[in-house]
């Protein structure tokens, strides 16, 4: 259909300009909406982090000494296996231990290059039947040859998740909402642009203009609201993930001292605003061209 | 070129804009088609651009079967028809060379192939010193002699007018009709709605009537009042 480039860029920036308040409006809200998506996803995925060693219903952590005889090993195997009160247990070994350790405190390089993995304490996740046993038979193993520390802290755990899980909750719901007024806001400008050009639509049917050429100016706009709203978002949630570390490292919130938000966490996140912008614009701009343009 | 097969067009119900229109136009050929408003002249023009579709029968434009081209095809339909209005439909914000050009950039050729067709073709309508006017800088002919130069750009088949001198002085709009005479001497046939007796009359062309949606008369070289061509 012979779009060229240049043209598609003239139209598509003469329109922006044109509407720059609208589209200014809808950009924001569109950053807005995909900040409140990262900060979302950052805090999910910063407590899974932090919460990694709970999973699957664990209310007990053994960690045996790294150095422990086989036969220390032994006998606290042989406790799990024969306590009533044990639903199941599993065994975590140096190696993945050594994973999780790298993980929960990535952003800490000082203290990961100082820990090797023979360092690392192999352990015993334990799910019991009753959970509110897990004092009493943290007792047991405390303090056994062989046994360095037991932990059964689940509880301010499982308060933490709640809260996060919640707090996530009421920040997608937001999300949703004001994505979802950034749609109305793009279509909106979109349909203001088609209308104030409508004569040109008028006349560029008239000498054969394809529809496509008509359409990708308007639908080039909405795009470039979306990226740039998402550029924006993607900013606000690297300072998000630095507030973070910050307020960790200020206030040594010692529940928090897993919360890590590693690279790859805030990767992912900035494809989601990324994608989430960039799908919300075209939608926008694809629903008001529909309606408006019927060609 | 063109051809009508019994055609019926209805836009409220039970009221026909077009009852059962047969006709035939060649290539080259100079037709008015004229008769009072509401009597189906801009229905008819409308159906030849394929803005919009019969009811019943059929339209032929350039060997094509209009209701058989699929709506994205439209487009690459319309780059063999040219079409004038009386409101010249020019982008006010665009010179005249602009408006030409647009016609071209559309279509998706080249700035190159612009520069060295358009001030060739307003050179043909005579406006080669006012290229780089504004519409509202330009007289009502000069406009319309813009709107002409764009719609003979791509060389079509067919120029389709509809009133092109409804808002043009007398002799403003001979001016007008020479340049639709030489575009038809080129091999391009015209199709003009009008109102214009005078022009009618002294051009002795083919006349179509039409009358509340039928065609009263078809003469091959007629004039605007009824009676018969000496």
């Amino acid at each position: 259909m012979g779009l060229s480039v240049e043209y598609v860029v003239r139209e598509t920036a003469g329109n922006l300009w044109r509407n720059r308040l609208m589209s200014l409006a809808a950009m924001l809200t569109i950053a807005v909406s995909l900040a409140l998506v990262g900060s979302a996803l950052l805090l999910k995925q910063g407590v899974a982090t932090s919460t990694q060693a709970w999973k699957g219903g664990v209310q007990l952590l053994i960690f045996m000494q790294p150095n422990a005889t086989k036969s220390q090993d032994r006998a606290v195997v042989t406790q799990l296996q024969t306590l009533p009160s044990i639903e199941k247990y599993f065994y975590v070994d140096k190696a993945v231990s050594y994973q999780e350790f790298r993980r929960l405190f990535a952003n800490q390089p000082d203290l990961l290059n100082s820990v090797s993995e023979s360092q690392i304490p192999p352990s015993y996740r334990v799910v019991l039947k009753n959970p509110s046993e897990a004092p009493s038979i943290g007792q047991i193993f405390n303090g056994q040859p062989g046994v360095k520390a037991v932990d059964y802290n689940f509880a301010a755990i499982q308060t933490l998740e709640k809260i996060s899980s919640i707090a996530q909750g009421v920040i997608i719901g937001l999300a949703v909402i004001l994505l979802l007024s950034a749609t109305v806001l793009i279509l909106n400008v979109i349909r203001v642009a088609i209308f104030s050009r409508r004569r040109e639509v008028m006349v560029m049917k008239l000498v054969g203009a394809t529809n496509w050429f008509i359409r990708i100016p308007f639908m080039l706009e909405g795009f470039t609201q979306g990226l740039l709203g998402a550029l924006i978002a993607a900013g606000a949630v690297l300072a998000i993930r630095a507030l973070f570390n910050y307020l960790i490292e200020r206030f040594q919130v010692h529940l928090l001292s897993g919360f890590v938000l590693t690279s790859h966490d805030v990767l992912m996140t900035e494809i989601v605003v990324f994608v989430v912008g960039v799908v919300v614009g075209t939608m926008g701009s694809a629903l008001a061209v529909r309606r408006y343009l019927e060609v | 070129m063109i051809r009508l097969e019994n055609v019926y067009k209805s836009y409220a119900k039970g009221q026909y804009a077009l009852k059962g229109v047969s006709l035939e136009i060649e290539r080259g050929e100079f037709v008015f088609l004229i008769g009072p408003s509401g009597s189906g002249k801009s229905t008819m023009l409308r159906l030849l651009l394929r803005e919009d579709t019969a009811d019943q029968g059929s339209v032929w434009v350039a060997g094509k079967d209009l209701a058989k081209i699929p709506s994205w095809k439209v487009p690459y339909f319309r780059r063999n028809i040219g079409s004038i209005f009386q409101d010249f439909r020019l982008l006010p914000n665009k010179t005249a060379y602009e408006n030409v050009a647009f016609a071209l950039e559309v279509i998706g050729k080249s700035r190159k192939v612009a520069e060295k067709q358009v001030p060739q073709i307003l050179e043909l309508v005579g406006l080669a010193d006012k290229m780089h006017r504004l519409p509202h800088e330009l007289s009502g002919g000069e406009q319309q002699r813009v709107a002409i130069a764009r719609a003979f750009i791509n060389r079509p088949l067919i120029l389709l007018a509809d009133e092109p001198t409804g808002n043009l002085d007398p002799e403003t709009a001979w001016g007008v009709m020479r340049l639709l005479e030489r575009i038809n001497r080129t091999g391009t046939a015209v199709v003009m709605a009008t109102h214009d007796v005078g022009i009618v009359d002294q051009m002795r062309r083919r006349v179509i009537e039409m009358d509340s949606g039928c065609i009263a008369r078809d003469q091959v070289r007629g004039v605007y009042g009824l009676g018969v061509a000496q």
